[in-house]
């Protein structure tokens, strides 16, 4: 091809200065089929608005990212929470804790229980006053729990055991010395304050 | 002018020689990296930004029939520290702080002495990785990440709690180093065990993750909840009454067993001493597993209701049938068996022999069948073979061949003696006997829950008709002469309730002879007109009291409780008359 190329402008050269000026002039259907500006405006435009919603959406994604990043760790940090909340509770609600709550606010089981038979109104079994040894700890837990080691006691607080927690700590927050033999003003010994009943 | 043209074609020739040349290099390169080294160059560039991640499967929890959390996974962190980082000084806060002052900070969060702490990290100064607490709860963990000391670093270390302590210790078992190493944990490992789940994920400069770039590895599996059947308040009053008695008469050991007599599940299973899953040291070895399974002893005269509900299923005696108890019961080379107590000959019905415990009289009603058929029914009540329960290192007792008994074990047999059963064993004979005759397998564990929600593992619930409902029945009201008319009523009677109970003091044979030790126990039913639940209290080798009276205050204190958790109605009808004497 170079080779035909290299033959060619002799001819032409010599007879140049002789010819006159000659110029192919575009006809209509060539200057139609000719790309218009605003078509490559629009696609230029059209490239950079691509360009733009990728970049705006990586954006969004990314944005996205560190949303999820953050609430994750905040998951991570409320499941221990409510893990660490959960083992507590199931330690305090642990039946040793219980019943030796229970027994240092006084309280004694019953071990006569009597029913009453909604049906026809009876009344069975052997009624009898529970006993103030009745208690099932006898002072001592001897079912051991070592998670429960350094649990006070509810009364624990109140320095003796007093016969109503409730009460105990309204009654020894600003007296701790005077407290010893008195017992809580708000109510009297021995008597349990009235349930609330519908 | 040729000249000029082959010149031209020789550039050509050389420029598409070199054009070709270069691609080919190309191309080798090419496929060198994407296909020959494509997997570790892959590899090489992941680990640059990915991250592997482990994530804990749960194993899962073991709770009571009420759904209380008896075994509880739970996360603690080890602390871990670079003692080159530490010790050379660099970190993230003042830099004026000495190493020793960062120590003490954190031995203040988690009660350690500094100075240990400080040996830990010595040990080896060069090294990258050392332990300063292993263990530590949440609170520790979030207290000692905010000091924010540099070359400080938590690892976590999923763990096992008992939130419950010792009560069901002895059921539930506990975890060792190398895995669960008793009880139920060990014993259900394969519902409980969690498989770890391993991932990768992508992260950028900043150690944020790259969304979308996460690959599981291995998928995490949570493990299964094991449900028990047991009641764990009531286990609770069960073992301490137990201890409490325990204590008072020096015994060696004791079991309390609460057996649900309509389909065999166990409501306490109870063991002096019994471990602290918490802490397992605390207690000798031989109380890490359940006495009430692994234990099996000579039962002594509990066995005697299994006996009489044998041979009225025989058909060779019935409730008022007139036996004369000798005062010792004779056999021809001079051998004797004797009762408890010193007596001439006695004129009793089969309920006097259950109400006085009789062991020349059960002689003489056992005369009436031979010794294969006795043995059957021993058989018939689940003796000689592992409850269905399979407890980890659960015992079946042993009842010897009949070709292997002597004159005397001919009878002893009958009365406990010179045979052997766990305690688990003499509460299923009792559930047998309150049942109607039908032996129910002895369940502890009721299922697996699986976390979609699937049960498996279910119990079986195939009953074994052992004697007939009559004889059943009769043998349950002749027991309940021994609360009425026996030596022990005031103790063993209950205000509103209808009872049925057999004491028991046997002989403990050491080296083949009997010895002076005893084990006592008490075996009962209520309500006795319609037995819902079956109590086995047992103490074994007490110093103090040495008859069943010692097992019986705690047989009270602890079927009363059972009738008042379980709302047992009160019987209405007080017990029949029966005769015990003629």
């Amino acid at each position: 091809m170079s080779a035909s190329l290299a033959h060619a402008p002799r001819p032409a050269a010599a007879h140049e200065n002789r010819h006159p000026h000659i110029e192919i002039v575009t006809s209509r259907e060539q200057r139609r089929a000719r790309p218009r500006y605003v078509y490559a405006l629009v696609g230029v435009a059209g490239l950079f608005a691509i360009f733009l919603a990728q970049l705006l959406l990586s954006i969004g994604v990314s944005d996205g990212a560190y949303a999820i990043a953050k609430l994750q760790a905040q998951e991570k940090e409320l499941a221990r929470t409510g893990q660490a909340l959960t083992e507590q509770l199931d330690t305090l609600g642990s039946p040793q804790n219980l019943a030796m709550n229970a027994e240092s606010l006084g309280m004694v089981s019953n071990a006569t229980p009597v029913y009453l038979r909604l049906s026809d109104g009876a009344v069975l079994g052997a009624a009898a006053a529970a006993r103030g040894s009745a208690g099932a700890m006898g002072g001592a837990s001897l079912v051991p729990n070592d998670l429960l080691e350094g649990v006070p006691l509810v009364t624990a607080a109140a320095g003796e055991p007093e016969p109503l927690g409730v009460a105990s700590t309204e009654a020894t927050d600003g007296s701790v010395a005077s407290t010893t033999g008195s017992p809580a003003p708000t109510t009297p010994p021995g008597m349990l304050p009235a349930p609330v009943t519908r | 002018m040729v000249r000029e043209q082959r010149s031209t074609r020789m550039r050509l020739a050389l420029s598409i020689v070199l054009t070709f040349a270069i691609v080919a290099v190309f191309v080798v390169r090419l496929v060198d990296i994407q296909l020959v080294r494509a997997e570790a160059l892959n590899a090489a560039s992941l680990d640059k930004r990915s991250v592997p991640m482990t994530s804990y499967g749960v194993r899962g929890d073991i709770v009571d029939a009420n759904g209380v959390v008896l075994a509880d996974s739970v996360d603690r962190y080890d602390i871990t520290a670079s003692p080159r980082l530490l010790l050379s000084g660099s970190n993230t806060t003042g830099s004026e702080m000495t190493v020793l002052d960062k120590l003490k900070l954190i031995a203040e969060e988690t009660g350690q002495d500094p100075n240990d702490l400080m040996l830990a990290l010595t040990a080896d100064p060069e090294s990258d990785f050392a332990y300063l607490a292993k263990g530590v709860t949440v609170d520790v963990f979030r207290a000692v990440r905010d000091l924010d000391i540099g070359g400080v670093f938590f690892e976590l270390r999923p763990s096992r709690t008992y939130p419950l302590g010792a009560v069901g210790g002895n059921l539930v078992g506990f975890i060792g180093t190398d895995g669960p190493q008793a009880g139920v944990e060990f014993k259900e490992n394969d519902c409980l065990a969690s498989t770890n789940g391993t991932s990768t994920y992508e992260r950028g400069a900043d150690g944020v993750r790259i969304p979308g770039s996460t690959v599981t590895t291995t998928e995490v599996k949570n493990g299964g909840t094991i449900r028990l059947t047991i009641d764990s308040d009531l286990q609770w009053f069960a073992q301490q009454q137990l201890a409490q008695k325990a204590q008072a008469l020096g015994a060696d050991w004791a079991t309390a067993i609460v057996v649900r007599v309509s389909d065999g599940h166990l409501m306490a299973v109870a063991d002096y001493p019994s471990v602290d899953p918490n802490n397992v040291n605390g207690v000798p070895t031989t109380a890490l597993g359940s006495l009430a399974f692994s234990t099996p002893f000579e039962p002594g005269s509990t066995f005697k209701a299994m006996t009489v509900a044998s041979l009225l299923d025989a058909g060779v005696i019935s409730p008022s049938t007139q036996v004369v108890a000798p005062g010792r019961y004779v056999f021809p080379n001079g051998d004797y068996i004797k009762d408890a107590w010193a007596h001439d000959d006695l004129r009793l019905t089969t309920a006097g022999i259950l109400m006085n415990s009789s062991n020349t009289g059960i002689s003489v009603i056992s005369e009436r069948l031979d010794a294969e058929s006795r043995r059957n029914y021993l058989l018939k009540f689940g003796l000689n073979e592992r409850t269905a329960v399979g407890f980890a290192g659960e015992s079946g007792g042993s009842v010897p061949e009949t070709r292997n008994w002597d004159q005397i074990t001919n009878f002893a047999v009958q009365f406990g003696q010179g045979v052997t059963a766990t305690a688990a064993q003499v509460a299923s004979i009792y559930q047998t006997l309150g049942n109607d005759g039908v032996r129910q397998p002895l369940t502890l564990v009721e299922g697996c829950q699986w976390p979609d929600g699937t049960v498996t593992s279910l119990p079986p619930t195939e009953g074994v008709r052992a004697v007939s409902e009559r004889a059943a029945t009769q043998t349950v009201e002749m027991l309940e002469t021994v609360t009425t008319q026996g030596g022990l009523r005031s103790i063993l009677s209950m205000p509103g309730y209808r009872v049925a109970a057999k004491t028991g003091t046997a002989e403990v044979a050491e080296n083949g002879r009997y010895t002076s030790d005893r084990i006592v126990s008490v075996a009962g039913l209520a309500p006795a007109e319609d037995p819902q639940y079956a109590v086995v209290v047992t103490f074994g080798k007490p110093d103090t009291i040495k008859t069943s009276a010692a097992a019986a205050p705690t047989f009270a204190t602890i079927m009363t409780q059972v009738l008042k958790t379980f709302r047992v109605t009160p019987s209405t009808e007080a017990a029949p008359a029966i005769p015990v004497t003629w």
